[in-house]
This record gives C-alpha cells, sequence and structure tokens, in this order.
C-alpha cells in the first residue's frame, strides 16, 4: 500500500519536473561563441521559435541547411511554439524580467509586430548592424516592423492579398478570371449577383466579426484605423465607411457568407460551398488541400473600392517577420538571417514548390521557379504574380492598438448589419479604442 | 506543527502572488515600466466606465442566474432517481452522467462548436424534422449563441453537482424516508419535505461552488463563441486574459479586474451562506 502511494505520488511529480525542466529548457543551450571553424566559419547554436511545421519551421530547417554549408558548426534548434503561445510567453517572459529565457529568434505577426515592440523594447535587438538590406524588400511590409525608422523584424512571408476563384464556376455562369481583374467593387457586386443567379454559389465566404476582410479594404486604399500620430481615426472615416458598405452589401445580396470559426471558413471552400476567396496569398495551402479542385483555380488582384482617394487594387492580410532577442548572439543571429532569408535564393527556391511560401525578398520576381506554371491554378504562374502584386501594395499604419482597432470595427460591423446607424456605431468604436488607449 | 510546511506552502505559492496582484491593480504603465497609478484606485475607477467590462458581467449573469439553477435542480432529481435502490443497471446510469465531467473543457467546446456550426449536426437534424427551413446561425446570434453556451456548460456540469448528492443521500437515515412512507407521504412530498432539508449543507456547497466556478468561466466563451458576436457572449474572465495578453499589455487594470471578479464571488458566496446556513 505504501509502496503504491509513493508510486502514485511519484508518478503525479515526474510530469511536473518535467513541465518545470521544459520552462527553462529550450534558451539555456549556451549560444557559444566558440573558436571560429577551419574556413572562417561561425559556430554556435541558435535556437528559434514559430509555429507551422509545414510552413515556417520547414523553412527554417532549410534555411538552417544552406547556412551550414558555410558555416557547418552553427546548429539550428527550432522549438515549434503555436502563435498564441509565442505572444503569451513573450508577454510573461518581458512580465517577470526573465529576458534570459528567450530563444535567439523568434517569428512575430506583422500586426503584432508594433505593439510588441512599444510595449515590450527589452524583446527586441535591432538590425542596424546587420548586413540586411531592407530596400529589396517591399516597403509595405517593412513598415510592419520598423518603429522610428529602425528595423526591428526581417519580413518573412508574403501576406499580399489575392482574389482565388474557381474558374469553372465562373464558366458556368458565362465569366472569366479577366472579368474580376482590375474591376471595382461594384462590378464585383453586380457580377457576384449574376453568378449566385446562375449558378447558386456565393464568391466569398468570412468568419464573422474578424474583420480580415474590411482591414484589407482599407490597406488597399493606404487607409488605416489610426493616424500617423497613432490617434484612432474610426468616427466618420470616409474609406472605412464605404469598405463596411461594400461588405454590408455582399452579406445581404447573399455574396458573402458568414461563418463563425475558421475550420468553417476552409471548409467552405474545401466543400465546393462558395466559388472563390480572397485573403492573404498563404490562404493557398488551404485552398491546395482540395486535391480534386486541381485545375479550378485561378488568381487576381483585388476590387478597388469606389470613389475613395489613393484606393488600389492591392492589398494584404497577415505575414510574419523574423526578429532577434537581446539575449542572442546577435552578430550570428543577424549574419544567418542576412545570408538566408534576405540573401538566398536557393532557399526560396526550395520551399516555394513544396510549402507555397512566397517570398517578400524582391529579387526572387526574376527567378525561373516564381515564373513556372502552376498546374493547380490552370498553368498561371501565380507566384511571379503574387510577387508582381507585392510590390503596389499601399503602406499602411498598423499602429500600437491595431488589435484594439480592428476588434472595435468588427463589433460596430455587427452592429450595422443588424440595423445600427452606421456612423452611430462607428463612434461607438471609436470611443472603445480611445478609452483602450486611455 | 505539522501544519506548518502546508501553511507556509500556501502562504507562499497562493497569499503572496495575491498581495503582488493586489498592488500590481494599483499600479498602471506600459509593459514593465509600471508606476503607481494616480490616485492609487484609478484602476478601480476605470471599471466603473468601461463599458465592455459592464457587458461581461451582464453576459456572465446571465449565464449565473440561467444555469445555476437548472443544473442544481436537475442534479437533484437526477440524484433522486438514482438513490432508488429498486433501479437496475444503476453503474451504467451513474457512470453516463457522471462522464461529461472527465472530458477536456476544450474539446468539450469545440465539439459543441462544431455541432452547431452552420452546416453541423444539430441544423441538420433540425432540418431533416422539418422543424426549421433554413439553418439557424447557432453562434453568430446574441440570443442563441448564449443558449449554447448554458446548454454546454448544462451538459459538462450536472452529473459533478450530481454525485455531490448522491453521496449525501448515501448518506442520510433510510428510516426518515420510511418513516414518512409510513406517514402517507407521496413521494414528491418526500422529496420536498424529508430530502431536500436533509441535503441543505450539500445544495450550500454545490451552489458556492458553480457560482464560482461560474462566474471565473473561460473556456467556454473563448472555444465556443471568441466571444461573439460584438462581446455580448464575452465572459469577465474573456475579458481579462484579452486585455493582458491579446491586446496591450494592461496587467495594472488587469489585476484591478480579477480582484473585482473576486469581490463579486465573495459577496455571492456570503450572502448563500447567510440564505442557506440555518445553523445557528
Amino acid at each position: 500500500m505504501n509502496k503504491l502511494r509513493k508510486f502514485a505520488s511519484l508518478t503525479l511529480v515526474a510530469p511536473l519536473a518535467f513541465a518545470l525542466a521544459a520552462c527553462g529548457g529550450g534558451p539555456t543551450t549556451p549560444s557559444a561563441t566558440g573558436a571560429p571553424a577551419s574556413g572562417g566559419g561561425k559556430s554556435g547554436t541558435l535556437t528559434v521559435w514559430c509555429w507551422d511545421p509545414a510552413f515556417n519551421i520547414y523553412a527554417m530547417n532549410e534555411a538552417a541547411k544552406i547556412y551550414a554549408k558555410d558555416n557547418p558548426d552553427v546548429k539550428v534548434n527550432v522549438v515549434e511554439t503555436p502563435w498564441d503561445d509565442v505572444q503569451t510567453k513573450l508577454t510573461t517572459l518581458a512580465q517577470s524580467k526573465a529576458t534570459d529565457q528567450l530563444p535567439d529568434i523568434f517569428l512575430m505577426q506583422n500586426n503584432a509586430f508594433q505593439k510588441n515592440v512599444i510595449n515590450y523594447p527589452e524583446l527586441f535587438s535591432d538590425f542596424s548592424k546587420s548586413a540586411v538590406d531592407f530596400n529589396q524588400f517591399p516597403a509595405g511590409v517593412t513598415a510592419y516592423s520598423t518603429v522610428d525608422g529602425t528595423h526591428f523584424g526581417l519580413p518573412f512571408d508574403n501576406g499580399t492579398a489575392i482574389t482565388a476563384l474557381r474558374t469553372d464556376v465562373l464558366k458556368e455562369a458565362g465569366m472569366t478570371i479577366d472579368d474580376f481583374t482590375d474591376i471595382t467593387w461594384s462590378d464585383f457586386i453586380a457580377k457576384g449577383k449574376q453568378v449566385l443567379a446562375k449558378t447558386k454559389k456565393p464568391l466569398l465566404s468570412g468568419t464573422a466579426g474578424s474583420g480580415d476582410m474590411i482591414m484589407m479594404m482599407l490597406q488597399s486604399a493606404g487607409a488605416s484605423l489610426f493616424d500617423e500620430a497613432g490617434n484612432p481615426t474610426i468616427s466618420g472615416n470616409q474609406a472605412l465607411l464605404k469598405a463596411i458598405d461594400v461588405y454590408n452589401e455582399m452579406v445581404k445580396s447573399g455574396i458573402l457568407v458568414e461563418v463563425n470559426s475558421w475550420d468553417e471558413y476552409v471548409g467552405s471552400f474545401v466543400n465546393s460551398n462558395v466559388a472563390g476567396t480572397i485573403n492573404g496569398v498563404w490562404i493557398m495551402g488551404s485552398l491546395q488541400k482540395a486535391t480534386d479542385q486541381s485545375g479550378k483555380w485561378a488568381i487576381t488582384n483585388l476590387p478597388k473600392l469606389n470613389g475613395v482617394p489613393g484606393a488600389t487594387n492591392y492589398s494584404a492580410n497577415g505575414g510574419s517577420s523574423w526578429a532577434i532577442s537581446p539575449n542572442a548572439n546577435q552578430e550570428l543571429a543577424a549574419d544567418f538571417l542576412s545570408k538566408t532569408f534576405a540573401g538566398s535564393k536557393e532557399l526560396y527556391e526550395t520551399i516555394l514548390p513544396s510549402s507555397g511560401a512566397v517570398a517578400n525578398w524582391l529579387p526572387m520576381a526574376e527567378s525561373s521557379v516564381y515564373a513556372e506554371p502552376q498546374e493547380f491554378f490552370g498553368g498561371q504562374p501565380v507566384f511571379q504574380k503574387v510577387i508582381e502584386f507585392s510590390k503596389q501594395v499601399p503602406k499602411n499604419n498598423t499602429g500600437v492598438y491595431y488589435y484594439e482597432g480592428r476588434d472595435a470595427m468588427s463589433a460596430a460591423v455587427t452592429k450595422i448589419l443588424n440595423g445600427t446607424d452606421p456612423n452611430t456605431a462607428l463612434d461607438e468604436a471609436q470611443k472603445t479604442v480611445e478609452f483602450a488607449m486611455k | 506543527m505539522f501544519l506548518l510546511p502546508a501553511a507556509l506552502l500556501i502562504l507562499v505559492m497562493n497569499f503572496w502572488p495575491m498581495i503582488q496582484a493586489f498592488l500590481l491593480s494599483l499600479q498602471t504603465g506600459r509593459g514593465t515600466r509600471m508606476n503607481w497609478a494616480d490616485p492609487l484606485w484609478s484602476n478601480y475607477q476605470r471599471l466603473f466606465s468601461d463599458e465592455i467590462f459592464g457587458l461581461t458581467v451582464q453576459n456572465t449573469f446571465i449565464y449565473l442566474i440561467i444555469q445555476v439553477p437548472i443544473m442544481l435542480v436537475v442534479a437533484m432529481v437526477l440524484a433522486n432517481l438514482l438513490n432508488d435502490p429498486n433501479l437496475r443497471f444503476k453503474g451504467l446510469w451513474r457512470t453516463a452522467i457522471f462522464l461529461p465531467c472527465a472530458v477536456g473543457l476544450v474539446s468539450y467546446s469545440l465539439v459543441f462548436r462544431t455541432m452547431f456550426a452552420n452546416d453541423g449536426i444539430v441544423n441538420d437534424a433540425l432540418m431533416g424534422m422539418h422543424f426549421i427551413d433554413s439553418p439557424i446561425n447557432w453562434l453568430g446570434q446574441t440570443g442563441t449563441a448564449r443558449f449554447v453556451i448554458i446548454l454546454g456548460l448544462l451538459w459538462r456540469w450536472t452529473g459533478y453537482n450530481m454525485v455531490f448528492y448522491l453521496a449525501a443521500l448515501q448518506n442520510l437515515d433510510r428510516s426518515t424516508f420510511e418513516a414518512a412512507k409510513i406517514d402517507g407521504a407521496g413521494a414528491f412530498q418526500t422529496f420536498w419535505y424529508v430530502t431536500v432539508p436533509q441535503l441543505r449543507p450539500m445544495i450550500l456547497l454545490t451552489a458556492i461552488m458553480s457560482t464560482n466556478g461560474t462566474i471565473q468561466l473561460f473556456d467556454e466563451s473563448w472555444n465556443l463563441t471568441q466571444g461573439g458576436p460584438s462581446y455580448t457572449t464575452m465572459s469577465m474572465s474573456h475579458y481579462l486574459f484579452e486585455l493582458s495578453f491579446q491586446k496591450n499589455p494592461n496587467f495594472g487594470y488587469g489585476a484591478a479586474l480579477s480582484y473585482a471578479i473576486l469581490i463579486m464571488v465573495a459577496v455571492l458566496a456570503w450572502i448563500q451562506m447567510k440564505v442557506g446556513d440555518k445553523r445557528d
């Protein structure tokens, strides 16, 4: 009996001990600055936090292989950490002043970058001493991770927005992808109604209350929820009112169906319930899950807002950037990133076909791999197109309070859909954000 | 003397962080650069002008007022049914009703979310039986989304409370029931006049525990609805998490909010004790 109890308590304690060990585990492997190896190569270990085994973890491991060719003594240790956990861990470490527990490099969502740099500058080290040429990245992308002119992040995956449509459904309605290229939102709605009438399929789907679609419309006109000084500009924002108008009309006419979760959203096009989607280019990974739809998809640029100054057919949603922690062997980490994600065509050519990770690094646009026609998209050279689009995405100001602004705006959109006057709802949203900033 | 290690552990692991949290709730600032707030109680003042906080309080109390009484009554009735000595397959029923408690909060929330999706099994079943013509957007409307959360809570926790009642019932003296029977009391009269009064301490315990649990509700709000549509199903704890980890971290305000929750739990428990405990 006594033995049994001892055993039971041990089984309880053991996982706890492991959990504690795991907490302190990763980064304690010292990023030692060992003796330089033969051939002038560097040595040490880089610990990295990122989250997607099929995407950014894979890319990081490929980068490690490429870097190891010249620096065989550098090891990269990738710790799989979901984005929500990265954010929670960073906040907790900063708050408890335990920055020595940070990894050397971590990946951060572009939309969260400003917020984290402003709140916790002690989590980042800047790229000013690195060899990275930031002019080789689109300005709209580096803006996410730049604070007061200082670069804190190296852009990784491309968030350029695309309109992806089912060509077979369009054909049934007597249209082609060209009918949706370089158009305005009012054209889009008119054509969407035709498609719906003839094929019973809505063109788009979206997660209710996520606000992504409206944020993309805003950025396509270079507009934002904040002004340059960071003050909210939600109340009476003409571009925003216009975008909400478009969104409402799409929901009410049935061109866009609202769903309640991400799985439902992906399911809506994988199961052919809708004829297309508008999102960041990374959505291609989800599209290609439906292998039976190969050859039936095509991509084009976004519709543009009518009557809004500065409106374009280009926008972005999401994307992420690499950051170096102050705890790192900064020289090694910066050298590693500048020779891989900001300097290796080989890397991007390897990861593109297998994971669909489209580069932000502009020299890749001329790469022959990017120009290859993609069978899934009916032979379109989609990746080259995306890089062309990405050069034209207007810069927008995410601001420190991006998530507060976006959520308040989304809540307002839900209210407007239920009949509240748009101006009143936006005034309320403005007040909510101002309250959060107090 | 033998209590000392445990007492020390509780002091260090439990009360010390609580004091720290209270000090934190008097501070304000960005990230780790916190200063004493001016005036000191300004975070608490802020709670009263925060409309979203008001909404989350309202949501939480709607869950509390509807869910807890239904759950406790159902649990008590079930416990009585299962306590019948003539019931067959008792173990099976008991396990079946208690089993939901063994399911993780997150996993059951996700299952509920899938069931109540627009093309989920609930809509399919209702449409198959011709109760509705088009799918109901369960999680997309305030009323139905709250209903789904309450339903989830009932499913998850009724069995848990039932076990408490069952345990209490088994300690009751059978002779009291026999006496009631001899006096000619029906099943309902026996339940109401004999069983319930004897269960009073257990009812008090489960009421306090359920109230406490519901006020700190988090998983269902987070996993089922993400607080939407427009904050109308968000619980207080969910808002607290959002303030601290998702939005610009405002730990001082978050700590103040957690103390507000603590005070609500304490006040409600105190009222329940005053109402429920007639020992003196």
